[in-house]
């Protein structure tokens, strides 16, 4: 049975993100100590990196709370686990795609503005980026 | 009018359904190209599309279930966007 201090330095997690993975119900103290404090058993350890690892794959707290029902369901299956793992790299590569679509601007917009030594108040760079603000407020 | 369902390989409720599905909008719709498509060999295309969830159908190229619907669902989906179409 580990303390939070324990439990937090075996795993390389503070205590305040302990407890907050407490609050959300991700992992639950299985006894306490004589003094009141919690106590957490080796199944929480396993938890807390396989936390770690799911959002290392771009999985958010709700979604793991999810995978970790679902590990814990009898009646669950391998298929079940994919299809998020497949829902999440979907996600992904809307996001790359996204980023990407931000990078082209950017790009354009480095190559409008040629002259770095213009005034900042000729900056074509601000300037086209006022455009887009009046642009979006418009619509 | 094109209907793409957009499936897991491993998803066999989805797969199961499909059948079922594609009559339906072959009845509604006298012109519909039915395709199954396993999102995992066009991530792109899907990506493209929109697809988030699975199951998801897109209509001529809009996703508009992003869950299994039902046949009466996706008739009257069909029925309307084919009407739109008139």
């Amino acid at each position: 049975m580990f303390t939070i201090g324990k439990l937090a330095g075996l795993t390389s997690v503070s205590n305040d993100t302990l407890r907050y993975y407490e609050q959300e119900g991700l992992i639950r103290p299985t006894a306490k100590s004589a003094a009141g404090y919690r106590l957490y058993d080796q199944d929480s350890a396993r938890r807390i990196h396989f936390i770690k690892h799911a959002q290392r794959c771009g999985f958010t707290l709700a979604e793991i709370r999810e995978l970790l029902e679902l590990r814990g369901r009898d009646k669950a299956c391998c298929g079940d686990v994919r299809a998020r793992a497949i829902e999440k790299k979907l996600q992904i590569e809307n996001e790359i795609r996204a980023m990407k679509a931000m990078s082209k601007a950017l790009d354009q917009l480095i190559a409008e503005c040629a002259n770095e030594e213009q005034p900042v108040k000729e900056c074509t760079i601000i300037a086209a980026l006022e455009r887009a603000n009046l642009s979006t407020s418009v619509q | 009018m094109k209907v793409e369902l957009f499936c897991s390989p491993g998803g066999s409720a989805c797969w199961d359904r499909q059948a079922e599905l594609r009559t339906a909008a072959q009845a509604a719709i006298k012109d519909v190209e039915w395709r199954e498509t396993n999102v995992l060999d066009n991530v792109d295309h899907a990506v493209e599309l929109g697809v988030m969830t699975l199951p998801s159908i897109a209509i001529d190229g809009e996703v508009v279930f992003a869950s299994m619907p039902t046949v009466v669902q996706l008739r009257k989906a069909l029925i309307a966007r084919n009407r739109g179409r008139a």
